[in-house]
């Protein structure tokens, strides 16, 4: 500081601040090490008899809420010493905060692909308990046997799974001549061209398929999922290297064009929200969608008379992707490290994972996928023809999903963010763009493993 | 020239008028929107056809405003009544008595309060949730027992312009320090303690980035401006609805300015004018 | 916790600007007695808790603040010494920091001076007003008490692209009304539409202010033939300067921790709301138009659970914002008394 300066620093106070930092950095290092402490041994033999509280976070709202409260009613009945309290309708960034504050949190609920990577590492190992009460690996079926270990730790088990396919309105498409659905990109965008009105001063009345990213369930690992894409090599990006992303993309900016970005944006702004009632494909404004197997049960709620059918998505022809599979992501569930109550907080993940009756019981409440091969088989299991089409998808072999990684849904987080500016624009430089999206993503993961 | 004298009264006024009538248009709409069906909302109409009145029922039924507006109460309350206790005393102390530190005091006042509290976030909710209450209002309310800069440097401002008279006369009286800030200089500042209440009540009645970073996770304890911000999420183009929440979110700020204009206009020309 | 609330400025602005000047009476003439031990410990009972406080919620949080931006910390395991790699990705990698501190410089640089223009120009228009002072002062005053997340909401409905009553009544003009929120070129000056709305807080003090300045000075200007204009540019704002400079201030620190107004437009306006669609899904929408640095200061903390990133990134906060406050004590001479 000059002389000018009218504040000169005032003596006492640098012997204060000496004395400050140095008592800072003490109470930062007693502080910080209140460290998550590692899984303790497990009991060799389990429980005879369980009690106490669990605390069960997860992210479902509404009447999906509903349904996993009528599960865990089931868990209380068969041990009607454990209270389960849960926390309902809560995001997953929440939850992963949550849990690494000290929150008080037994067993999390999240989405594998978005959470697994940042949250594996508060959850318990779950081997040693599987291996305790018999509870074999290959209970599971499809993908995600596997993907819900992260790093070499079982951390989670799978819930049920999301499969993303194609929803067409039947009486839209027959009005327009049209009896089965698009089963490439192409004939899907050829459709909905035709299927798309105009009013009169020139917005759209009825769109036949909204291309634009971010619209409801249009994300990359979505679209990416239809067209063979690949995300990483050896845990690093590598985007720019594949093919098919590069003319994905193209393909969905030229569609875009072909209709009008502000149009589009136009036309999205006044729809009705995806979860509410007035969901545009229900509500007969949009005659195709991608979208979840979930929706089959929200349309049975909300719009019971909607004539539609479901499909697999189509796929980018000369991809390499086969028709029939898609994109698939799924719910885990887990134990936190730091939950005081362990053995009841088991109980509650073995029972939603690998009990038949629950696990049928929230595929058909849920209209989720079951992950657990003996509720696949399960006659009790209510599938409707176009609920089918997602069990079938999810035990196609072409089905995919984006990869576990320390930066959970950062890395299709970063894609999207691309993707969503890309379309705005005029197009061009994909390739180097792309080149950009995998350094950015290569340095986030930097970032993450810095030691 | 008396023509144009009136020339420019009328256009002054054309133009506060114009402007009047644009600050007011958001109001009116959102009120009026806040009568629609939810139909209706999404028509781009003007005006309700017909009057719902259901909005602000059903607001109450979808939405547990009450609860909202009781945690917003014991957020801005508590908050309010704390930083008195031990703002007030400080605040004496630093216009008043004379001591070594007291320009280095002031200017950590002055910087403390300019500073975006942003800076001590990350340390701050470390601490927070070393001591397991994130999620609960404590992390939010605690701090004003320890003093807000803010608060502080408003009523020092305040205490500076009570004459140093009335203080001597109560020190002969025999008064300690303690008996001249409760006997003397509180009942003088009346004015200024209850501006930094009502600013400090404010602040935390608005609050949505606390509630954001330490009690979103428990619906239990979300206050009426970050419950708000969430109401739209589960009912995103019910418009009527949420516009009648947003009305009655607004309320209670307007009528207790109302009702405290007085003090509120008094207390910041007591502040500025005077100096 | 203070925020970014404006109405917090009212009482800041107004009362330093005013009381910088003089401060006579903190300093009475020393004091020819010594103090004795029982007013020694009332005085110390009157400052130990904002003592503790001070301490506890400003000076440790800073200094480990520091500590934590050269680590990687997620809160979950211990701080792991990493160096300067926190300020390598902010400085030369991370993809968003630039844009959030972009439309961060936005709002410093365009909300604040316009947000400033327009108050001075409604309490010019207001000093002006005999009868009714009161009525038009509460008007104005009146939007700047609206919660801001309301007014946000609010905000965000009227100019929906396809459904708010604004395009509504454009389009009755045969106008096409533009996206505005929706519009990521267009999302910046919808929240400056809000802010100067707002204004109410910035205004009410200038027009103290105003009605402050001495009479007599215009008058004897009027005696001179000075015009409207000149004594404008010669009474009134070296009479108000002081404020204005404080205003500015005040605005600039309230602009670099732009979050609650942004953050509720980009999740109203987005529309978008589920399972996974996390707050870092939503921030920034559209196209990151309305990320603020501290917007990506929270993701990248609390939600990504990066802490000593984002501890590197309150460090930077800091810096700039301690420049900005060294600007006003500077030149204000606030402790011109006290210091030397």
């Amino acid at each position: 500081m000059t002389s000018a300066n009218p504040i000169p620093p005032p003596r006492p106070l640098r012997r204060a601040g000496a004395l400050l930092i140095a008592l800072a950095a003490g109470a930062t290092l007693a502080l910080s090490g209140c460290a998550v402490a590692e899984d303790g041994p497990v009991a060799a033999a389990a429980p005879t008899h369980l009690s106490g509280t669990v605390q069960l976070w997860h992210h479902y709202n509404g009447r999906e809420a509903k349904v996993i409260a009528s599960i865990v009613d089931d868990f209380e009945q068969r041990h009607p010493d454990v209270r389960v309290r849960v926390h309902a309708g809560q995001q997953d960034t929440k939850i992963t905060q949550v849990v690494s504050s000290g929150g008080d949190v037994d067993v999390m609920l999240t989405n594998v692909n978005a959470t697994l990577g940042t949250a594996c590492k508060t959850m318990s190992d779950l081997a040693p308990y599987m291996r305790r009460d018999g509870v074999p690996d290959d209970a599971f079926q499809g993908i995600f046997a596997q993907a819900t270990a992260f790093e070499g730790r079982r951390c989670s088990l799978p819930t049920t799974s999301d499969v993303y396919g194609l929803y067409y309105n039947t009486r839209l498409l027959a009005e327009a001549g049209y009896t089965t659905p698009p089963r490439t990109l192409r004939e899907l965008e050829d459709m909905a061209l035709k299927l798309t009105t105009y009013k009169s001063d020139g917005s759209i009345g009825t769109l036949g398929f909204n291309p634009l990213i971010g619209f409801q369930q249009n994300t990359s690992a979505t679209l990416g999922g239809t067209a063979g894409v690949t995300w990483t090599k050896d845990g690093d990006s590598a985007v720019a290297d594949s093919p098919q992303w590069a003319e994905l993309i193209a393909w969905q900016h030229d569609f875009v064009r072909k209709i009008g970005y502000d149009k589009l944006k136009t036309f999205t702004a006044g729809l009705g929200d995806e979860w509410s009632a007035n969901n545009p494909f229900q509500n007969g404004r949009v005659a195709m969608t991608l979208d979840g197997e979930w929706r089959v049960a929200f349309i049975e709620e909300q719009a019971p008379r909607l004539e539609y059918g479901t499909a697999p998505f189509p796929v980018l022809a000369g991809s390499g992707q086969e028709y029939g599979g898609g994109f698939v992501s799924a719910a885990d569930i887990g134990v936190a490290k730091r939950s005081g109550n362990k053995e009841a907080a088991w109980a509650l993940v073995k029972y939603m994972t690998t009990d038949t009756d629950a696990a049928v019981k929230l595929a058909n409440g849920l209209k989720n996928i079951p992950t657990l091969k003996s509720a696949v088989a399960s006659p009790a299991l209510q599938a409707s023809p176009q609920y089918r089409t997602f069990i079938e998808a999810s035990a196609h072999p072409a089905g995919n999903t984006s990869p576990v990684t320390e930066i959970g849904s950062t890395l299709t987080a970063t894609m999207d963010d691309f993707w969503t500016d890309y379309q705005r624009g005029s197009g061009g430089n994909l390739k180097r763009r792309l080149e950009k999206v995998d350094t950015d993503i290569d340095n986030a993961l930097g970032l993450r493993r810095a030691k | 020239m008396p023509t144009k004298r009136a020339l420019s009264y009328v256009a002054e006024h054309a133009l506060l008028l114009a402007l009047a009538f644009v600050f007011l248009v958001p109001v009116v709409f959102v009120v009026l929107t806040s009568f629609m069906g939810g139909n209706q909302t999404l028509t781009g109409a003007l005006w309700p056809n017909p009057f719902e009145w259901s909005n602000y029922t059903k607001a109450f039924d979808t939405a547990p405003l009450g609860r909202w507006f009781a945690n917003s109460l014991l957020y801005a309350g508590t908050s309010t009544l704390l930083m008195l206790v031990s703002s007030v005393p400080v605040a004496y102390v630093l216009a008043k008595v004379r001591f070594r530190f007291s320009g280095v005091a002031f200017f950590v006042v002055i910087v403390a309060m300019l500073l975006p509290p942003q800076v001590t976030q990350v340390p701050l909710y470390a601490v927070w949730a070393h001591f397991r209450v994130v999620g609960t209002f404590w992390p939010l309310i605690l701090p004003h027992l320890f003093g807000s800069a803010f608060s502080i440097f408003l009523l020092r401002q305040f205490f500076l312009s009570i004459p140093k008279e009335y203080i001597d006369a109560a020190r002969m009286d025999g008064n300690g320090e303690w008996g001249i800030l409760l006997r003397i200089m509180v009942p003088m500042a009346k004015p200024g303690i209850a501006a930094a209440s009502i600013f400090m009540f404010f602040q935390c009645w608005n609050d949505y980035y606390g509630p954001l970073l330490y009690t979103s996770e428990n619906p239990d304890n979300w206050p009426i401006a970050y419950g708000l911000a969430s109401f739209h999420g589960s009912h995103s183009t019910d418009w009527g609805v949420i516009m009648a929440v947003t009305t009655l979110a607004t309320l209670p700020v307007v009528v207790v300015f109302f009702f405290a204009q007085r003090t509120f206009v008094q207390g910041i020309t007591l502040t500025g004018v005077k100096g | 916790m203070p925020d970014a609330n404006p109405i917090a400025t009212v009482p800041r602005a107004r009362a330093a600007a005013h009381h910088t000047p003089n401060t006579p009476e903190a300093h009475p003439k020393r004091a020819g007695r010594r103090r004795t031990l029982r007013s020694r410990l009332s005085i110390g009972s009157m400052v130990i808790l904002p003592l503790i406080g001070l301490v506890a919620f400003f000076l440790y949080p800073l200094c480990a603040n520091l500590y934590y931006s050269f680590t990687n910390y997620d809160l979950v395991g211990s701080p792991k010494w990493i160096g300067l790699r926190n300020y390598d990705y902010l400085f030369t990698q991370d993809p968003r920091v630039g844009g959030a501190a972009r439309n961060t410089l936005w709002f410093v640089v365009i909300l604040v001076p316009v947000r400033m223009a327009s108050s001075l120009g409604i309490a010019l228009l207001l000093t002006r007003r005999k009868r009714a002072a009161g009525f038009w002062r509460t008007l104005f005053y009146l939007p700047a008490l609206v919660p801001p997340v309301a007014s946000v909401v609010g905000f965000v409905f009227l100019f929906n692209p396809g459904t708010g009553p604004i395009n509504t009544l454009l389009r009755k003009f045969g106008i096409d009304g533009p996206l505005w929120f929706n519009d990521p070129s267009l999302s910046k000056p919808s929240l400056l539409l809000l802010g100067v709305w707002m204004m109410g807080d910035v205004m009410v003090i200038f027009l103290a202010a105003l009605l402050d300045v001495p009479k007599d000075q215009y008058e004897a200007a009027e005696l001179d033939g000075a015009s409207a204009r000149q004594k404008f540019r010669f009474i009134t704002l070296p009479n108000i300067s002081p404020v204005l400079l404080f205003s500015a201030v005040t605005g600039v620190i309230a602009a670099l921790q732009y979050f609650t107004e942004a953050a509720v437009a980009s999740s109203v306006a987005n529309g978008k709301t589920g399972i996974d669609a996390g707050p870092d899904r939503l921030l920034g929408y559209p196209n990151d138009s309305l990320l603020t640095y501290t917007q990506w200061m929270y993701v990248q903390g609390f939600n990504s659970f990066q802490l000593g990133y984002a501890a590197a990134m309150a460090v930077v906060l800091f810096v700039v914002a301690a420049a900005v406050i060294a600007v006003l004590l500077r030149r204000a001479g606030m402790f011109q008394q006290k210091g030397a």
